[in-house]
């Protein structure tokens, strides 16, 4: 076990330069961003000299560095600035979206192991079967379709055409949080971009698991075991299976980053509040304290998601651990 | 690291993650600085818009009120949706918003106190008013029953509270502007030299008194700012801190027809009935207002899931004109589109416009030949099936005291202009069929356009073509359309104009007010063609003047000043627009006139339970 701490103290040592690196990038690249977060504002009505004072004062006006300074301090006082598009801290803004976030990747993730699992081992255990076919058939076409017109296409269907799920939102307007009425509604209004991704996210999964078990099939401690006249399903079950889970147990970190990338397209899709959508927009209107702390925020997680990965890695398999 | 390769990029990657987006649409948000929304015109037009043969539809045949004429249900319930591609910002209070698009939840719980007529100058309305002979004291007087909702009465105080707000050196909206500093005493509050500003003074209760330093017409358009914020209710919140304060976003108190019942930050808010609104007993037991996403307006609308929304994409109408739950009402937007030439820079020091007599663009003739040279009114056939159509003037239709129809402007005639760049000494000289300019040298002249809609890119090309076919060569800047943001970067919204840039297409949503002097004033930094000229002063001035109270007199300056710039051709304008508003055909009593009249927003109702499918 000391050699697993160690393991991950020095990966977590090996992540602050990372990040710090990252936050300067993030931040000189969202500087070099054409137009500032009043251009957005500009018209006739609006008095140039009054967004000139407020560019001022916002500091907008002040060499990228001094701002970059400024921005690397407040954040080590845990505040993250205030959005200039709505007004309200970043921290306060970013939690309230991160909340709806959360949910839908979790339901995501959860709807991805629930299909992803049953369809690798099923192609696994009977491949090029007709059957394997059509599972793989489906992972190449997942492959293929880009999300954001998978989950258009959702919505027209499912959400228009059959109107069994809602179109857009969080919740029912006028709902009181806390209610049982209101969770089922958040359930429901996220269930449909939540499987919209998991339709296209179980595809590397599933071809994952499924070569992992045809791999295994073949190893010698497979052949052993049928030569000891162990059961088919128990070969499955106990040998092939625990094998082939392995990677895809450490693959799971990398799903985390997967889905942050993949709720920037479902939440605008959904007109669903989220992180992925708020990002999105942020850079659209030059937000730059918010765009700079999501960046930040998506880099953090993309970096611990690897980070859990090696370490589920390094538990289930000793030889990775490092002395 | 300003314009290094990297910017571009960068800016490239970013607009493919943009653009691989749903068609996100840009709509210009236009300011709507005055109460806009409520109100009708009792005179009733056909139930859709009259198509003609080829699909072509005039704006002119829309009806602007709705046609259902039943009564409206007793305790209707209604669904208002509000097209935008992001959330809500949620910062509820007529002093500290700043998209459009959280004025359209405002505008149902709070108002203005004054009433806006078909020229968009100010009439009674929540408050009465005296204007003083010299024009420069203005007094107030708020009716009795105007009340908060939480029943305390809306008083003078309140009014002047809310310019006490917008004044103050911590406030951070974009309100504070020279009608703020117009106000005796307001710069003196501004920078903390006082702490009262002297200009207002609370006679009582119900009467407040403004004095102004220099008073213009422009005042009574929509340059005294109209709104009060319930003192009572905030001012034990700093100024800096109000915007994120709960009372802002999420409870609310304002003075209009109904009142915030519960928020989804981001995404509606559910409001109720007011009871004790002073106009009379509002319509609708309880209204919702939500978030729509452009990309699906029109399913919402068909399947009955919004009754309403408060802007629609003319583009989408053709495709959309037959659908059955809806009608169409539509009004002349407050908006044109031109195209811009670049005659000088923007002096910082200064703040003004440096004309530069030696540009590429100086010759009248060149400029006037470019407007003969394009038919807009194809292009708004063509690519807006009549819903915009050839523009003559820089001051909109929708202003309608103000609009010169009969200014002769030109208009599509390609003959004309070749003989105008013969005359100037435009000449083909090497005979490949480009001119070259006067001193035989290549004359490439760069045209910078915007991105975004479907047919930005075609009507970029349209343009090209048209100049190329009296011998002009035109390019578009590095080859590309560019995004909104680096679009006014480069034109010129911080003064640095792009040198590179010699034409370019732009659009503005005027206000209320028709004074082009923000546009097009010497001193106005918007002025991107950097166009200045001592007539234009005088006339921009004499619109302004002390005379222009006169409206007789208002008309007749601004019609010289449209013919001017008719004549001199800083920028041309192309299109005017329209709006299309759809609404359910279970509404009742809603327009989409822009003055405030009958039927108001209180009036709005429904006809039937559920939205018609």
């Amino acid at each position: 076990m000391n050699g697993m701490w160690k393991f991950t103290v020095r990966r977590i040592l090996i992540m602050i330069p990372q990040v710090v690196l990252l936050s300067i990038l993030v931040f000189i690249m969202a500087k070099m961003m054409p137009g500032d977060a009043l251009s957005g504002l500009m018209d006739p009505n609006l008095d140039p000299a009054t967004l000139e004072e407020l560019r001022e004062k916002l500091g907008l006006n002040d060499p990228w560095y001094t701002q970059y300074i400024h921005w690397i301090g407040d954040l080590f006082h845990g505040d993250m600035g205030e959005s200039f598009r709505y007004k309200m801290p970043v921290s306060e803004l970013i939690g309230q979206r991160m909340v709806n976030t959360f949910w839908l990747s979790l339901v995501t993730l959860i709807l991805i192991y629930l299909i992803s699992v049953p369809l690798g081992i099923i192609s696994g255990r009977y491949n090029d079967s007709l059957l394997d076919q059509a599972i793989t058939g489906y992972t190449y076409i997942g492959f293929a379709t880009p999300l954001f017109i998978f989950a258009l296409v959702l919505l027209w269907i499912f959400g228009f055409q059959f109107g069994w799920f809602p179109t857009g939102g969080s919740v029912t307007p006028g709902s009181t949080p806390g209610t049982l009425d209101y969770i089922s509604s958040k359930l429901y209004h996220l269930l449909l971009p939540a499987i919209s991704m998991a339709l296209i996210g179980t595809v590397g999964t599933v071809q994952y698991l499924r070569n992992e078990i045809i791999d295994t099939k073949q190893k010698d401690f497979i052949l052993t075991a049928r030569a000891k006249g162990a059961s088919e399903s128990r070969v499955y079950n106990r040998h092939v299976l625990r094998n082939s889970l392995l990677p895809i147990a450490a693959f799971f970190g990398y799903e985390i980053t997967g889905l942050i990338s993949g709720t920037v397209f479902v939440e605008s899709i959904y007109t669903y509040p989220g992180m992925g959508q708020l990002f999105l927009e942020s850079i659209t209107t030059r937000d730059y304290s918010v765009a700079t702390a999501l960046t930040l925020l998506f880099g953090i997680a993309a970096i611990l998601g690897t980070l859990i990965s090696d370490i589920i890695l390094s538990l289930v398999d000793p030889r990775i651990r490092i002395k | 690291m300003r314009k290094t390769n990297w910017t571009k990029l960068f800016l490239a990657m970013m607009l493919a993650l943009v653009l691989a987006l749903a068609a996100c649409s840009k709509d210009s948000g236009g300011s709507k600085e005055k109460a806009d929304g409520g109100d009708s015109n009792k005179g009733k037009t056909e139930q859709k818009g009259g198509e003609s043969e080829e699909g072509i539809y005039s704006i002119e045949d829309f009806p602007l009120v709705t046609s259902n004429n039943a009564e409206p249900l007793e305790d209707g319930e209604l669904t208002y949706g509000v097209v935008t591609d992001s959330p809500f910002q949620g910062t509820l209070n007529t002093a500290l918003y700043s998209g459009a698009v959280d004025w359209e939840t405002i505008k149902w719980f709070d108002e203005a106190l004054l009433d806006a007529d078909a020229d968009f100058n100010y009439k009674e309305g929540a408050a009465s008013f005296e204007v003083s002979d010299d024009k420069k004291t203005y007094t107030f007087k708020i009716k009795d029953n105007v009340n908060w909702q939480d029943g305390k009465p809306v008083t003078a105080e309140d009014w002047a509270y809310s310019f006490y707000v917008i004044g103050h050196k911590d406030y951070t909206g974009v309100r504070y502007d020279d009608s703020f500093r117009n106000i005796k005493g307001m710069e003196e509050y501004h920078t903390g030299k006082s702490d009262k500003i002297s200009g207002l003074e609370v006679v009582d209760d119900k009467t407040l008194k403004m004095t102004f330093m220099d008073p213009t017409p422009s005042l009574l358009a929509g340059g005294i700012w109209p709104y009060a914020i319930p003192k009572h209710y905030l001012e034990d919140i700093p100024v800096k801190d109000l915007a994120k304060s709960e009372k802002v976003r999420k409870k609310p108190l304002g003075m209009g027809p109904y009142k915030v019942e519960s928020i989804v930050p981001g995404e509606s808010v559910v409001l109720t009935r007011n009871e004790d609104y002073w106009r009379g007993k509002p319509a609708l037991a309880k209204l919702t207002v939500k978030r729509v996403d452009p990309s699906v307006v029109v399913k919402e609308l068909e399947q009955g899931k919004v009754d309403m929304v408060d802007s629609f994409p003319t583009d989408q109408y053709p495709d959309n004109a037959d659908m059955k739950n809806v009608e169409f009402l539509g009004n002349i937007d407050m908006a044109y589109t031109y195209i811009g030439f670049k005659l000088g820079t923007w002096d910082k020091k200064k703040g003004e416009v440096k004309p530069n007599p030696d540009c590429k663009m100086c010759d009248k003739n060149l400029r006037k030949a470019m407007w003969y040279a394009v038919d807009n009114d194809a292009v708004g056939k063509k690519f807006y099936h009549g819903l915009r159509w050839s523009a003559n003037t820089l001051i909109d239709p929708a202003h309608k005291s103000w609009y010169a129809e009969d200014v002769e402007a030109p208009t599509y005639d390609p003959e004309k202009a070749k003989q105008l760049l013969e005359e100037a000494g435009f000449k083909d000289t090497d005979g490949d069929g480009i001119r070259e300019d006067k001193d035989g040298k290549p004359l490439t002249i760069t045209f910078a356009s915007m991105s975004g809609g479907d047919t930005a890119e075609p009507i970029a090309k349209y343009y090209i073509q048209a100049w190329k076919q009296v011998g002009l060569n035109v390019e578009l800047l590095d080859g590309k359309l560019h995004d909104i943001n680096s679009f006014y970067e480069r034109v010129g919204e911080e003064g640095n104009d792009d040198p590179k840039i010699d034409i370019y297409q732009g659009a503005w949503s005027t206000g209320t007010d028709v004074d082009p002097s923000g546009l097009y004033g010497r001193n106005a930094l918007f002025n991107f063609s950097r166009y200045a000229s001592e007539e234009n002063d005088k006339l921009l001035e004499d619109g302004l003047s002390l005379e222009a109270f006169d409206t007789a007199y208002r008309q007749k300056v601004y019609k010289e000043w449209q013919q001017l710039m008719v004549d001199e051709v800083p920028v041309f304008p192309t299109v005017f627009r329209s709006i299309v508003v759809p609404v359910n055909k279970r509404v009742v009593n809603y327009s989409a006139e822009w003055e405030d009249k009958e039927p108001f927003l209180y009036q709005l109702g429904v006809s039937e339970k559920e939205p018609v499918k």
